[in-house]
């Protein structure tokens, strides 16, 4: 059957009234005219700008109720839930009471109920719902609705009546063993003991069977009884008073007994599947919260539900200009178009559909829409041979608490994934701030140093001498380089920041990387002489040579910056533990203690404003070694001055050191003899 | 004659600086804004050298190499920002002679060009010198000996190739990929790791402090340097 919820064409959801002093409740029963009495009601609560909440109670017998009307419930609710009421659903055994309870709690006026269509003795008794709430409202209006008038309604077919015939032979044949034994008895117990037989059957037949049959053997044993063993035999007359009351109390006690124990079987049961639904809750919870992406999240939440429910999950969620997609579980075959467009309609909807269900049940799949706490964010679709097993009331609650709780993960996941773009843009927002202060600073004092000696050159052409215009146009050439090497570092550190560097790993010799530094910095090393302490048989490394030249400039730049002229730097090497352990040593004044970590975080400086550089040349150094696997860090020597440290893995299949490869002098040899040139 | 030196560069900042220097130390240069100014600039004056930007508006620097290369031999010194490592190897390998990166010193450019000029001499490109020096190291080419200081130092085979292919290029890079076809073959070009330890080797045998080289030069990620005398 095409088209939206029966009976309830689709209304723009309306925020519930909270300007009215009034709260209004409906009261819902499982029949057709409980939606008439919800459209009257919003009626009255949209004149009185009233609050409303439409409640089903859900007792024992509901899940005695056909399909049918299980189902009008949960039609009921959902319109009642999208008309702005705030739809309740509770369990119990007497409907007034829960009724009374809620309205109290929430401190309602008037309470709205169908026109009552109990049974005749019932009301005769004063047992109608009506009756009830009349006799116990104290301050609160009752309004009785009739259905008349409204709107024609498919009626579905009444409630078949439901014979358990083989129940009530089963409780026919307890009593009639029963009573065999009570014949093996009579001789020797008394009257009153046969009777104690007669209401343990019934204990033991009401504790197995359903109510019906129960009742039934409670009454078909006081009359067995009463036939068989109450002078006068064989007959239900009754000789003596006494018998009678005996008879009395014994059909009382056994009334009680079966529905007492038909009480407790249902709470039972209801135990045990709120057991069930609560492991699995926690189950899901528990698997949701480990997770760390989306990805993995949807995952274990289809892999959970598939396994509690047996059937073949998929989880839709929108993506791209908000077109349903598969994200996780189960790919299914939508050459149907309905499947698609019922998974569009719950979406847009909130509201369950699709196979077994009563709005548009004819494709495969359920569609249970995912509602976090705001909207509709993705729809679950289960697709089984019996969807029944998943619409009965208890699997279907858990589902749809399985599916908020996974909405409300998704949410939450969402959520810290903006959480997190947003610490990120905090962050991007400081490091600028910072760089830009930063390097302000940093990009003055040379540009100072620059402009200011190049104006001394050119107004004081004829009065400098040639040493002085020697000097500030050295002064000029070393802050040039200065300012170079900031601009290059502050690139260096964008470029490996945004992850931007590929490594160019090659085999290189550390001896060589270490010489290329040296090189590059020769000018800046003569105030420090740099000694080296390599073994010979050091192995080859896997790095990026330009990185790890940086590194090494980087640690011997920083050094000098903050160690006398003329102390010693040391840089020595060896193997360990399948690494090479580097160090780069100084004889200068140390590191603050409790600084050895922080001085390798961006910007940061010793002694700030000293305008010795940016703060990035070690941030650099850990990101370049990291990159390769490797650690760095920074401590004082016992014997004064500072040390860091790196590691480089080694990796396998270094080529040898100090050996020549035969291929290649036999090659050279050919060439020697015949030079190519 | 001055000899004459193109410069192919789009910032005139930076064409001012040089034309103010190079201009002073005696040669004559003419300058081109693109490449294809350059290209045309080429032809027509016949540069002894010419100094390339890599980052021209119209044109790749490897198109401009290319096209050149297609009917001249002048020599091509690249100027190159910092960073650009594999477009200086890759243009080196298509045929300029040398790079320097920007920021440079004018004493480096004029060693460059100073290199380049003597190989683009066709006189002193055919006579084979028959002695090198360089500081304390001497390379007698004729009898194939090597001394450092008054020492003889016995280099295999291969060191000895590796170290006469430096010598034929000195002052001048040479990227890894040419030293290894040129002393091992074209089917070696891809071998860096043994280039690195032949190196290795021969700095442990002519330099005082191997890890602190004076005259067998690494060129970060480009290749090696013999440093010119």
């Amino acid at each position: 059957m095409p088209g939206p919820a029966s009976g309830a064409p689709p209304r723009p959801q309306e925020e519930p009234k909270r300007a009215g002093s009034e709260n209004l409740l409906v009261c819902l029963d499982p029949s057709p005219f409980s939606i008439p009495l919800i459209r009257a009601t919003q009626r009255i609560a949209d004149a009185q700008q009233a609050k409303w909440f439409a409640m089903y109670v859900e007792t024992p017998s509901h899940d005695r109720l056909p399909r049918e009307n299980q189902e009008q419930v949960a039609q009921a609710l959902y319109l009642a839930a999208k008309l702005g009421a705030q739809a309740i659903k509770v369990s119990g055994f007497r409907i007034g009471d829960e009724i009374l309870a809620f309205a109290r709690e929430n401190q309602v006026s008037k309470i709205f109920v169908g026109k009552p269509y109990a049974r005749r003795w019932r009301r005769f008794l004063g047992l109608s719902l009506v009756d009830h709430l009349i006799w116990n409202c104290g301050p609160i209006d009752i309004f009785v609705i009739s259905g008349e008038g409204e709107e024609a309604l498919p009626v579905p077919p009444g409630p078949k009546p439901r014979l358990r015939l083989k129940e009530y032979l089963v409780a026919a044949g307890g009593v009639g063993v029963c009573t065999g034994l009570a014949f093996i008895l009579f001789p020797y117990l008394a009257l009153t003991n046969l009777a104690m037989i007669y209401l343990l059957t019934v204990v033991i037949i009401s504790s197995f069977l359903a109510r019906g049959p129960a009742l039934f053997s409670s009454l078909f044993s006081v009359a067995a009884f009463a036939f068989f063993f109450v002078p006068a035999y064989y007959s239900f007359a009754v000789a003596n008073t006494e018998y009678s009351i005996t008879l009395l109390v014994m059909l009382l006690v056994s009334l009680l007994v079966s529905g007492l124990t038909a009480r407790i079987r249902h709470q039972a049961r209801v135990a045990r599947t709120q057991e069930r639904q609560t492991a699995a809750l926690f189950g899901m919870s528990q698997n949701l919260t480990a997770m760390n992406s989306l990805e993995e999240l949807l995952q274990i939440a289809v892999e959970q539900i598939t396994r509690i429910f047996d059937c073949r999950v998929t989880m839709l969620m929108p993506g791209r200009e908000d077109k349903l997609g598969i994200r996780a579980g189960q790919p299914f075959v939508d050459d149907d178009v309905r499947e698609g467009m019922v998974a569009k309609w719950v979406f847009k909807h909130g509201h369950l559909a699709g196979a077994g269900t009563g709005t548009l049940s004819a494709v495969k799949g359920i569609y249970l829409p995912l509602i976090a706490s705001q909207h509709v964010i993705g729809v679950l679709r289960l697709e089984t041979h019996q969807p029944e097993r998943i619409l009965a009331a208890d699997s279907l609650r858990l589902l749809e608490a399985l599916g908020s709780q996974v909405g409300l993960a998704i949410e939450r996941e969402n959520l810290s994934r903006q959480a997190q773009a947003a610490r990120l843009q905090i962050d991007a927002e400081q490091m600028r701030n910072t760089l830009l202060s930063s390097v302000s600073h940093d990009l003055r004092t040379p540009l100072t140093v620059i402009a200011g000696s190049a104006s001394s050159l050119l107004e004081g052409e004829k009065n400098l001498d040639a040493d002085t215009k020697h000097e500030l146009a050295q002064s000029i050439y070393e802050e040039a380089r200065r300012l170079d090497r900031l601009v290059y570092n502050l690139l260096e550190m964008s470029r490996l920041q945004s992850g931007e560097v590929k490594l160019n790993k090659e085999w290189n010799v550390l001896e060589e990387v270490i010489g290329s530094a040296l090189t590059q910095l020769d000018p800046q090393l003569h105030d420090h002489p740099v000694s080296i302490a390599l073994p010979a048989d050091l192995p080859l490394v896997q790095v990026d040579a330009l990185l790890m030249e940086r590194v090494i400039i980087n640690l011997l730049e920083n050094s000098m910056k903050y160690t006398p002229s003329g102390t010693p730097l040391k840089i020595s090497g060896r193997v360990q533990d399948k690494e090479i352990f580097m160090t780069v040593a100084d004889r200068g004044p140390g590191l603050p203690v409790g600084q050895e970590e922080r001085i390798f975080e961006k910007f940061y400086q010793v002694a700030p404003g000293s305008a010795r550089g940016a703060g990035l040349g070690l941030t650099i150094c850990r990101s370049i070694i990291e990159a390769h696997g490797g650690r760095i860090r920074a401590a004082n020597r016992p014997e004064g001055g500072a040390v860091f440290s790196f590691t480089i893995p080694l990796a396998e299949g270094a080529p040898i050191l100090d050996k020549h490869l035969p291929e290649m002098q036999k090659n050279h040899r050919d060439e020697a003899d015949h030079p190519a040139d | 004659m001055k000899p004459i030196i193109l410069l192919i560069e789009d910032d005139p900042r930076i064409r001012r600086f040089l034309r103010a220097s190079l201009v002073t130390q005696g040669y004559e240069l003419i300058e081109a804004g693109t490449g294809r100014e350059g290209l045309a600039l080429a032809a027509s004056r016949v540069p002894e050298v010419v100094l390339l930007d890599l980052g021209l508006p119209d044109m790749e620097g490897l198109e401009v190499i290319k096209q050149l290369r297609s009917w001249s031999e002048v020599p091509i010194i690249i100027l190159s920002a910092r960073g650009q490592e594999r477009d200086k190897v890759a243009n080196l390998d298509a045929g300029a002679d040398d790079y320097l990166t920007k920021p440079f010193g004018m004493g480096e450019l004029l060693a460059r060009i100073r290199v380049a000029l003597r190989r683009a001499a066709p006189a002193e490109e055919d006579k084979q010198e028959a002695f090198y020096s360089l500081g304390p190291i001497r390379v007698d080419v004729e009898r194939r000996l090597v001394f450092r200081g008054p020492e003889e130092v016995h280099l295999t085979p291969i060191e000895y190739k590796l170290l006469s292919v430096l010598l034929k290029h000195r002052g001048k890079v040479v990227t890894h990929r040419q030293l290894l076809k040129e002393v091992w073959g074209p089917s070696y070009v891809e071998q860096n790791p043994y280039l690195r330890i032949f190196i290795l080797n021969l700095r442990r045998k002519l330099e005082d402090d191997p890890a602190r080289p004076q005259y067998l030069l690494t060129e970060p990620g480009v290749g090696y340097r013999l440093r010119e005398a």
